[in-house]
């Protein structure tokens, strides 16, 4: 054996370039899949150590305000293990230094030992009980602010000013994710969460002894459903906001989203890269073993028994494939690493150990062999087991027939080398077919990555230009009469106010219930659009309701269905309304009725709980500034601002996938393209030869060799174009979900991205090849007895 | 006509001569038949008058132009415009039919006949529109020669023409060659290591070690069909 095992290594020398073409093929697959599934890996290990060291609740609810004296009742409740109240209210803050408004929600840290929601501290110390100044705030926004220990915040909570102390950073399971109300990505700059002691909250928010939130642990085995019900019974009277699990808490349903598209990543990629590696590996050791029929026959008259024959060329797609699973593990490593350094940035794991478990490499490996195998067991089985005496026969011509073209009777338009082009690739039609898939799927591939810079554009076009052309808003403390609208116009650089008011509200239909802001806009309103899927506008009736597409879907409903609509405020009134339209929208779920309407519906006067503005651009910071002061104001959300943070984490991430995909996509074109080149030179030396002796001139024999692959590339691309478009319209139906939808959109520009892409790589994969027909050795070609 | 052609093979370590200064003629007409062993460099003077290889000394003239010092370019086009190869080895492209093969040739060529024609001169009129896994070994043959002839070359070459064929299939092939000698005029060059086809040549060639070690004039050519061995 030692024999063959030289003859394995100088073979596999002799086809370096083919096999670096199909390990870097295999490579990209395993790649994507250890990244894919180291990180999720990682990612669902550290959630889970999270959640149990840090006290993650079960149960959660808001509500308006109890006394503290229901909490027993509360712990009372069966199948409830730990109950913790606290309070919660929004609030602005103000950083010395720094012009652009900051959104915070101000948590409260309770008296005793904290049960739930644990902090961890991952600078300075927590706040001293009896210090009221004290706070600690969340890890991403004192990254984002460079904020030292001791700075000084001014905080605006319920409309009075306070100064505190940030004496600590931390993060905890609650806020992994982070994202302030009215914007669609976090932006750590202008959002805070700050924990102060339960007893100064209290005081700053009016909730003396009393509080609105609460959180609890279940025991094991309880109903979940059970254990809302009666949390929702006790605290309706207090304001209470149907309860819910921690399927539905914010943080964990984007985790639990981002951990879905994961695994989708972790399963589809790598299935493509490996079926193209498998083809690649069939088609290359297929062509070496009849190149080789002779040596194999005369071996096995030596004596060697056909199972040795076997398992030698088994060996060299092995080798090739451990070359793939090195290279993959590694730049799959690489890349996870990566990829885990962009989620730290968005999701605020306090820590997160990135490792490769051993079932990754495992399974690697296990894709990577399996996927040799299916490509090469039957080429080997069938040239090994074939006799040796037939094996020394030269082979004979192979047989061909007109093409379809020319059956079809248009044979007098071609020139012979053009035939010969249609009959060889009509005479192996699985093989050429593969070949064309394999170009079609680099084209796919980089529309899907194409796809998603798209999707965004289109997204924050439709989203943040044509439907949300407010310069700023700002959510009131609570309620306010109308008259509150007049003093925000009034204010220097203001052009133009819109009112609104967000009552929480829950939908039924049928038997399909859902909960949902429930928005009054101004009909005449300019700033905020009800835009439909061609960007037209939806008109809102005076009677009627208007709900995101997403959510009519969810419902079941169509236009014109009776709602049941039970607002979850104030008075709490139920009324059936009729579903007047739907609009598109790509980020969260909404319903939206005129706001007279809505103010009818709740019994308020001209109430409302914000508004939009139009703001002079230069007078923006003042107007900051002034809004900052108006004790009214909870929150302000600039809507350039919301544009820069998406724009700033989508390019960070966008920038990484395309290069990343880009460079997948071209492994895939180079190695289909290069190594059907290589073969059909290969096997059509002779001819393409005997060509030139015949006096063909090097162009005129590469029109062959290349004619075939550019046909095969003109074919793959359009098709590819199309797969990409399936590849695109899946992945955008996947990532529907009540976070958000990404809109099928492919742009013009992706499409011929991606075919520029396959045309490159097919530049360089023809470059080399016609190299080697120019240094053909014509006398040694036709010398061979084949 | 060549004069002091040599060629060395550069091995590496060791230089193998196949040329060692061969002088030779050959004459628009005539056909002249190459004998010597194995080694001798029958195969590589054919292949430097063809333009398929380049000598490493000496000239080789193609009427009044020195092909040894031709471009890659204008080797190319001096096969397709005056030289005809004939190969033991078929060489067929088998994607082509027997007249698409001659096609292939006509098709870049300056004056040539029509396939049928050629396919007509070697007695394969009838059989044009077989793939060649469909024609036997002469059949191919001819179908070679006629692809070799179809562009009317001034030099046809023949390497072995019959080193793959029975006695009688190896007749008829060279009754192909001999027609289109007499009838076209091309000046012909056949390599052979069977003496008996000496006979049907102008002139008998023979080499060993790289040199020419006779040069003998054929009084009487006999037709192919008087030959056998």
């Amino acid at each position: 054996m030692r024999a063959l095992n030289h003859k394995l290594f100088r073979e596999l020398w002799e086809l370096k370039i083919q096999v670096l073409a199909i390990s870097l093929v295999l490579a990209s697959g395993l790649a994507t899949y250890v990244m894919s599934a180291a990180v999720l890996n990682s990612l669902q290990t550290t959630q889970q150590r999270l959640y149990s060291e840090f006290r993650f609740p079960d149960v959660f609810i808001s509500l308006k305000r109890a006394p503290e004296s229901v909490a027993p009742r509360l712990a009372a409740i069966p199948g409830m293990r730990e109950v913790e109240t606290r309070v919660t209210a929004p609030a602005t803050i103000a950083l010395e230094g720094y012009a652009l408004p900051i959104n915070g929600q101000i948590v409260s840290i309770p008296k005793g030992e904290q049960k739930l929601n644990l902090l961890y501290v991952r600078a300075g110390r927590l706040p001293e009980p009896d210090r009221d100044q004290e706070v600690v705030v969340s890890d991403g926004f004192a990254e984002a602010q460079k904020l030292q220990l001791g700075t000084t915040l001014l905080l605006t909570i319920n409309g009075r000013q306070r100064r505190v102390i940030a004496v600590g950073v931390v993060s905890t399971p609650e806020f992994i994710y982070q994202l302030a109300p009215g914007s669609i990505v976090p932006d750590f700059a202008n959002y805070a969460v700050i924990w102060m002691n339960r007893k100064s909250l209290e005081a700053a928010y009016n909730m003396t002894g009393a509080f609105n939130q609460v959180a609890g642990t279940l025991e094991p085995g309880a109903s979940l459903k059970n254990v809302l019900d009666a949390m929702d019974v006790i605290l309706e009277p207090y304001g209470g906001l149907d309860a819910y699990g921690r399927k539905d808490q914010a943080s964990h349903r984007y985790l639990t989203e981002e951990f879905r598209q994961l695994s989708t990543m972790a399963l589809l990629f790598p299935m493509i890269f490996l079926s193209v590696a498998a083809f690649l590996l069939n088609v290359v050791l297929s062509r070496l073993m009849q190149t080789q029929r002779g040596q194999i026959a005369i071996l096995k008259a030596f004596g060697y028994p056909t199972s040795d024959i076997v398992v030698h060329y088994l060996k060299l797609a092995l080798l090739i494939a451990i070359v793939g699973l090195i290279v993959g593990i590694t730049g799959g490593m690489f890349l996870g690493r990566g990829l885990t350094g962009m989620y730290m940035t968005v999701y605020r794991f306090p820590y997160l150990d990135f490792s490769v478990s051993r079932d990754v490499v495992i399974w690697s490996a296990a894709y990577c062999f399996a996927c040799a195998l299916a490509g090469t067991v039957v080429a080997v089985l069938r040239a090994a087991g074939e006799s040796p005496a037939v094996a020394m026969q030269p082979e004979t011509p192979g047989s061909y027939r007109p093409s379809i073209l020319e059956r079809l009777g248009l044979d007098h338009l071609f020139s012979q080398p053009t035939k010969m082009i249609l009959r060889n690739l009509e005479r192996r039609p699985l093989k050429s077919a593969l070949s064309m898939l394999g170009v079609a799927m680099s084209a796919g591939i980089l529309i899907m990555g194409g796809f998603w810079q798209d999707a965004v554009d289109y997204m924050v076009y439709s989203q943040l230009r044509r439907a949300q052309i407010d310069d700023l808003s700002v959510t009131f403390i609570g309620p306010m009469s109308g008259k509150a609208l007049g003093s925000l116009a009034s204010l220097p650089g203001v052009r133009y106010v819109e009112p609104t008011r967000a009552v929480p509200a829950r939908l039924r239909f049928e038997h399909r219930s859902y909960r949902a802001a429930l928005q009054g806009v101004d009909n005449a309103g300019s700033l905020r659009r009800l835009l439909d899927q061609n960007l037209r506008r939806v008109e809102l009736p005076k009677d009627g309701l208007i709900v995101t597409d997403y959510l009519a879907r969810i419902l079941g409903a169509r236009v014109g269905d009776m709602l049941t609509v039970e607002l979850l405020e104030g008075t709490r009134a139920v009324r059936q309304v009729p579903l007047a339209g739907v609009v598109n929208e790509y980020v969260g779920v909404n319903a939206y009725m005129r706001l007279d309407s809505l103010n009818h519906f709740m019994r308020e006067g001209d109430a409302v709980s914000g508004a939009y503005l139009a703001v002079d651009p230069e007078k923006e910071p003042e107007v900051y500034t002034r809004l900052r002061e108006m004790p009214a104001v909870a929150s302000t959300a600039s809507r350039k601002r919301v544009l820069q943070a998406f724009y700033d984490l989508m390019a960070q991430q966008s920038l990484m996938f395309s290069y990343i995909n880009t460079m997948l996509a071209a492994f895939i074109a180079i190695g289909v393209i290069y190594n059907t080149a290589r073969i059909t030179l290969s096997e059509r030396s002779r001819e393409l030869a005997s060509l030139r002796v015949l006096g063909y001139t090097r162009g005129e024999v590469s029109y062959i060799l290349l004619g075939e692959l550019a046909l095969l590339v003109f074919v793959g691309i359009p098709v590819g174009l199309g797969i990409g478009y399936l590849l695109a319209l899946m992945l955008s139906m996947m990532a529907q979900s009540e976070l958000f939808r990404v809109p099928f959109v492919i742009g013009q520009g992706t499409y011929a991205f991606a075919a520029l892409v396959v045309l490159s790589a097919a530049g360089v994969s023809a470059f080399v090849v016609r190299r080697r027909v120019d240094h053909f050795n014509l006398v040694e070609v036709l010398k061979a007895r084949e | 006509m060549a004069r002091g052609v040599t060629k060395v093979y550069d091995m590496g370590e060791v230089q193998v001569h196949a040329l060692r200064g061969v002088d030779m003629d050959l004459y628009a007409g005539e056909l002249i038949v190459l004998l010597g062993p194995s080694g001798s460099g029958k195969s590589t003077l054919l292949n430097i008058l063809g333009g398929l290889d380049r000598a490493t000394d000496g000239h080789v003239h193609y009427r009044d132009w020195d092909i040894t010092r031709a471009s890659e370019k204008e080797l190319t086009l001096y096969r397709r415009k005056h030289v005809g190869f004939v190969f033991q080895f078929y060489n067929l492209i088998p994607s082509l039919t027997a007249k698409e093969n001659v096609a292939a040739v006509t098709e870049i060529a300056e004056n040539p006949m029509r396939p049928e024609e050629a396919l007509e001169l070697v007695g394969l009129g009838h059989r044009i529109n077989h793939f060649p896994a469909h024609l036997s070994g002469g059949e191919q043959q001819r179908v070679a020669i006629a692809r070799a002839i179809a562009k009317r070359p001034a030099v046809l070459l023949c390497d072995e023409p019959t080193g793959a064929l029975d006695s009688e299939t190896g007749i008829v092939v060279l009754e192909a060659i001999d027609r289109v000698n007499r009838e076209l005029g091309a000046a012909t060059a056949l390599i052979t290591h069977n003496v008996d086809i000496q006979h049907m040549a102008n002139r008998v060639i023979r080499m060993a070690n790289g040199l020419v070690a006779s040069v003998e004039t054929i009084e009487k050519r006999l037709r192919p069909s008087e030959l056998h061995w």
